[in-house]
């Protein structure tokens, strides 16, 4: 074990974070915003990954190649939206359905189970290889820390625009939503749209960074995207109040994730295990507040009017 | 104003818990009109209030506000004609979002909601005015989360949110039995100024038989998904407790059982 | 010289960070398994020599727009593809009274849709009428390889880890049904096959093995080394099943040492 040979590896796992952040924010606006597990995306994030790859290979645009696949992303989720609001089925259960439904559309995208695009032929936006030694500007941590930076503009001016607040405020309390005249149904559709979209041009940014995408691509990624969030939240939770710097936050946490990752690899555990120790982790933060409220809170004044 | 026809609702129909809560219950209530509306647990008070609001839809009969048919409207649709309070002071707000930003919601009811700002500059100085007559301190802490309010604060701010764009009907549901005496008497206070200030008609529910009498133009009483009772004008006005409770041994045969309505 | 050997357990995402983490330790060669292994690994690096291992067709993985034989630049490696038209052959001599083929795998993997595609042109020619039978994931095996049972004289299996890890299923399907079934490999023959032509594994693990040396002594360019295949293929068949349904092998046919 050779301690330079980890700091070399912690640049790659930062932009391996970074790629991942983006769906972590996707999940964020789900999970925390509109309240709901949503597990469409370890479905979402293959289509994300294949149309960007099959678009490639057909010849287009990679700008355009990501466009598509992030619209198509936002049909998954739509398809769950639909699931959950017309279909009346529970929003879990929603996006087990979609997911499952997507690993048959993702095979049929690709034709087959593995697409490759070989980065020596195609203009890649980001790839395992331009870490070093390259331009800065095509960097791959450098270009996704700015898309990720416009993400984050665009998310904040839209939560605070009227259609931004009333889908907060969906997913913050049904009941007041719906007095104020909320359509909750829509909203919560169009929320499941946008995480999704946003999960899916990850993946096709994932699809491109080593070269392939695969019908296995997505398999636990909503936990990554889970922990990325609860992880940004107890770090900087305490700091971080604004919703953008919130959303900021869910990116650190994804590269936090992926850095521990990359030191667990470096400490040479057994890599058979990693998922159960994502899982782990995962379950027990999102313990913490549970354990909190239930055997170190305060008592609480109810009513009274100061 | 408000026109129920022949309004039925069976909860978990063709199960052990079935429970026909409201039986073909009709009323007319007039433009100015405010109403309270009395009865024991599982009268059907709140289910008619839900009924009205479009929580779910009616098994039978039509509901009528300012003339339009609404009964096949949905909950949000109807959220232009009506502003509500809810029990619990958790359901009329947004815990997670702050007091501006609550108001600025409540302020779009009934309109479509788009790509502008969600709070406009010149609506936070409205705002701080109503607060400020609130007299709560609360036109200080605008930008503070809704959750951090006592239960008292978030019920006189679900109010102003209810009543900030004029509703055609106010619907207050229990608004201040989960409040202590001091602070409901202070929110019930609040809701007979603005009902009048604004000439609103209202429609109360209280557990407390003198609100109910010291409250409004008419009083009905409910019990087992019907109105029993329903006094208006000049009888209303000279109305005490024990006229009511007699009143209600009168249709009913049965002497009132809920002590808190009696002493609260 | 050091090994560091990391297993992504079929997950394509962790490929990523174990190349990054052999990438930036700068290592003399990376020797990758499998397609997923191997995609992440030429993405991860143009310089380190990369030699992949049990991939079928490399032309696919890499998305090589021509192939001779020879990848180029930091990329060689042996390949586990199976003698298809040889297999094709062996189905002909054991079933010459067959029409119909079934060609069963799962569409899931990267392999198996090249091999049956290959395998169907070479039965063709041969004079059989195939019909390929996907499943996309081991849930679905049973009913499909249950359709293909019922139209088919003989079903073929390519080298597929989804069969591979569901032969029971296979076996108690076609054996009753009496449909024979060819696998692609020796452990798929071994539980649910009448007969295979199969490579050894040993033997291309051995060939890698040389290559690397080569390699890491400098006597050889890997820009210029072809993909190696397995040397040597065996006829085996399986003993039990093939006493069940009646057939019998030509003598140059070893049996499966099976496991009891």
């Amino acid at each position: 074990m050779n301690i330079a040979s980890l700091i070399n590896a912690l640049p790659g796992a930062a932009a391996q974070g970074l790629i991942w952040g983006i769906m972590a924010i996707g999940v964020y606006i789900t999970f925390r915003v509109l309240d709901i597990a949503d597990l469409t995306v370890d479905g979402s994030l293959c289509t994300g990954g294949a149309v960007c790859i099959m678009m490639m290979q057909a010849g287009y645009n990679v700008w355009i190649a990501m466009l598509v696949a992030t619209l198509a992303g936002m049909l998954t989720g739509l398809a769950t939206g639909l699931f959950h609001t017309f279909m009346g089925i529970p929003a879990i259960l929603s996006g087990i359905l979609t997911q499952l439904g997507l690993y048959s559309i993702n095979l049929k995208i690709m034709g087959k189970s593995n697409q490759a695009i070989n980065v020596d032929k195609y203009d890649l936006l980001v790839s395992l290889r331009y870490i070093k030694g390259v331009a800065f500007y095509k960097n791959t941590i450098l270009i996704v820390a700015v898309i990720i930076v416009i993400l984050i503009a665009i998310l904040y001016w839209f939560f605070g625009t009227e259609l931004g607040c009333s889908l907060r405020a969906t997913g913050c309390n049904g009941h007041m939503a719906r007095a104020q005249g909320i359509n909750t149904s829509f909203n919560r559709v169009l929320g499941l749209m946008i995480s999704n979209g946003l999960v899916a041009l990850s993946g096709a940014l994932r699809g491109q960074d080593p070269g392939f995408a695969d019908i296995n691509m997505g398999r636990g990624a909503i936990v990554i995207g889970l922990a990325a969030v609860i992880i940004g939240e107890a770090i900087f939770g305490k700091i971080f109040h604004n919703f953008a710097l919130t959303l900021l936050s869910v990116a650190f946490g994804s590269i936090i994730y992926y850095l521990v990752l990359q030191v667990v690899i470096w400490l040479g555990i057994d890599t058979d295990l990693l998922k159960l120790l994502s899982a782990l982790v995962v379950a027990v933060f999102l313990a913490i507040p549970y354990w909190q409220g239930k055997y170190f809170s305060k008592p609480v004044k109810k009513g009274g009017s100061h | 104003m408000l026109e129920l026809k022949n309004i039925s609702k069976t909860f978990n129909p063709g199960t052990v818990n079935e429970k026909l809560a409201l039986n073909n219950v009709s009323l007319t209530i007039e433009d100015g009109d405010f109403v309270t509306v009395i009865g024991g647990n599982g009268a059907g008070k709140s289910t008619m209030l839900n009924a009205i609001a479009g929580v779910w839809p009616v098994d039978e009969g039509q509901i009528l506000i300012d003339g339009q048919d609404v009964t096949k409207l949905p909950e949000y649709k109807r959220a232009s004609y009506l502003g509500r309070v809810f029990q619990d002071p958790m359901n009329g707000t947004a815990a997670a979002m702050n007091i501006e930003e609550n108001l600025a919601l409540a302020l779009r009811r009934g309109q479509k909601r788009t790509l502008r700002q969600g709070i406009k500059a010149s609506e936070r100085e409205a705002y701080r005015e109503l607060l400020s007559g609130l007299g709560l301190g609360l036109e200080d802490r605008m930008t503070s989360k809704v959750g951090l309010l006592s239960g008292g604060q978030r019920q006189a701010l679900t109010l102003l949110m209810a009543t900030l764009r004029k509703p055609k009907l106010l619907l207050l549901d229990e608004h201040t039995a989960a409040l202590d005496p001091k602070t409901a008497a202070k929110v019930l206070e609040t809701t007979e100024t603005i009902v009048n200030r604004d000439h609103l008609t209202t429609l109360m529910i209280t557990h407390n038989m003198r609100d109910a009498i010291a409250h409004g133009n008419r009083l009905i009483m409910m019990m087992e998904g019907e109105i029993i009772l329903d006094i208006r004008g000049e009888e209303k006005m000279g109305l005490s407790v024990q006229d009511l409770l007699s009143r209600f041994e009168q249709v009913s045969g049965k002497e009132f059982a809920n002590d808190k309505a009696i002493l609260g | 010289m050091t090994f560091d050997e990391q297993n992504a357990q079929g997950d394509s995402n962790t490929c990523s960070t174990i190349i990054n983490s052999f990438v930036s330790a700068d290592v003399d060669l990376i020797l990758a398994n499998a397609t997923a292994a191997l995609q992440a690994a030429q993405a991860g690096t143009d310089t380190i020599p990369v030699l992949g291992t049990s991939i079928t067709d490399y032309a696919t993985a890499l998305e090589l727009d021509s192939f001779d034989g020879t990848v180029g630049g930091n990329i060689s490696g042996t390949s586990d593809l199976a003698p298809l038209a040889e297999q094709a052959a062996m189905l002909a001599e054991l079933f010459p009274d067959a029409e119909t083929v079934g060609l069963l795998y799962c569409s899931a993997e990267a392999n198996s849709q090249y091999q049956v595609d290959n395998v169907q042109a070479e039965l063709e020619s041969l004079g059989y009428t195939c019909t390929q039978y996907s499943f996309s994931d081991s849930n679905d095996i049973a009913a499909v390889a249950q359709s293909a049972a019922d139209a088919s004289d003989v079903i073929y299996v390519p080298t597929d880890n989804t069969a591979a890890a569901n032969t029971e299923i296979i076996d108690n399907i076609c054996r009753p049904a009496g449909v024979p079934v060819i696998a692609g490999e020796e452990g798929i023959c071994e539980g649910c096959g009448v007969a295979t032509l199969s490579i050894s594994y040993y033997d291309i693990g051995y060939i890698s093995g040389e290559m690397a040396a080569q390699i890491l002594t400098g006597e050889a360019d890997i820009s210029t080394m072809p993909i190696e295949y397995a040397p040597n293929v065996t006829k085996e068949y399986n003993a039990e099943i093939c006493e069940d349904l009646g057939i019998t092998v030509p003598d140059d046919y070893v049996a499966i040492a099976t496991e009891e």
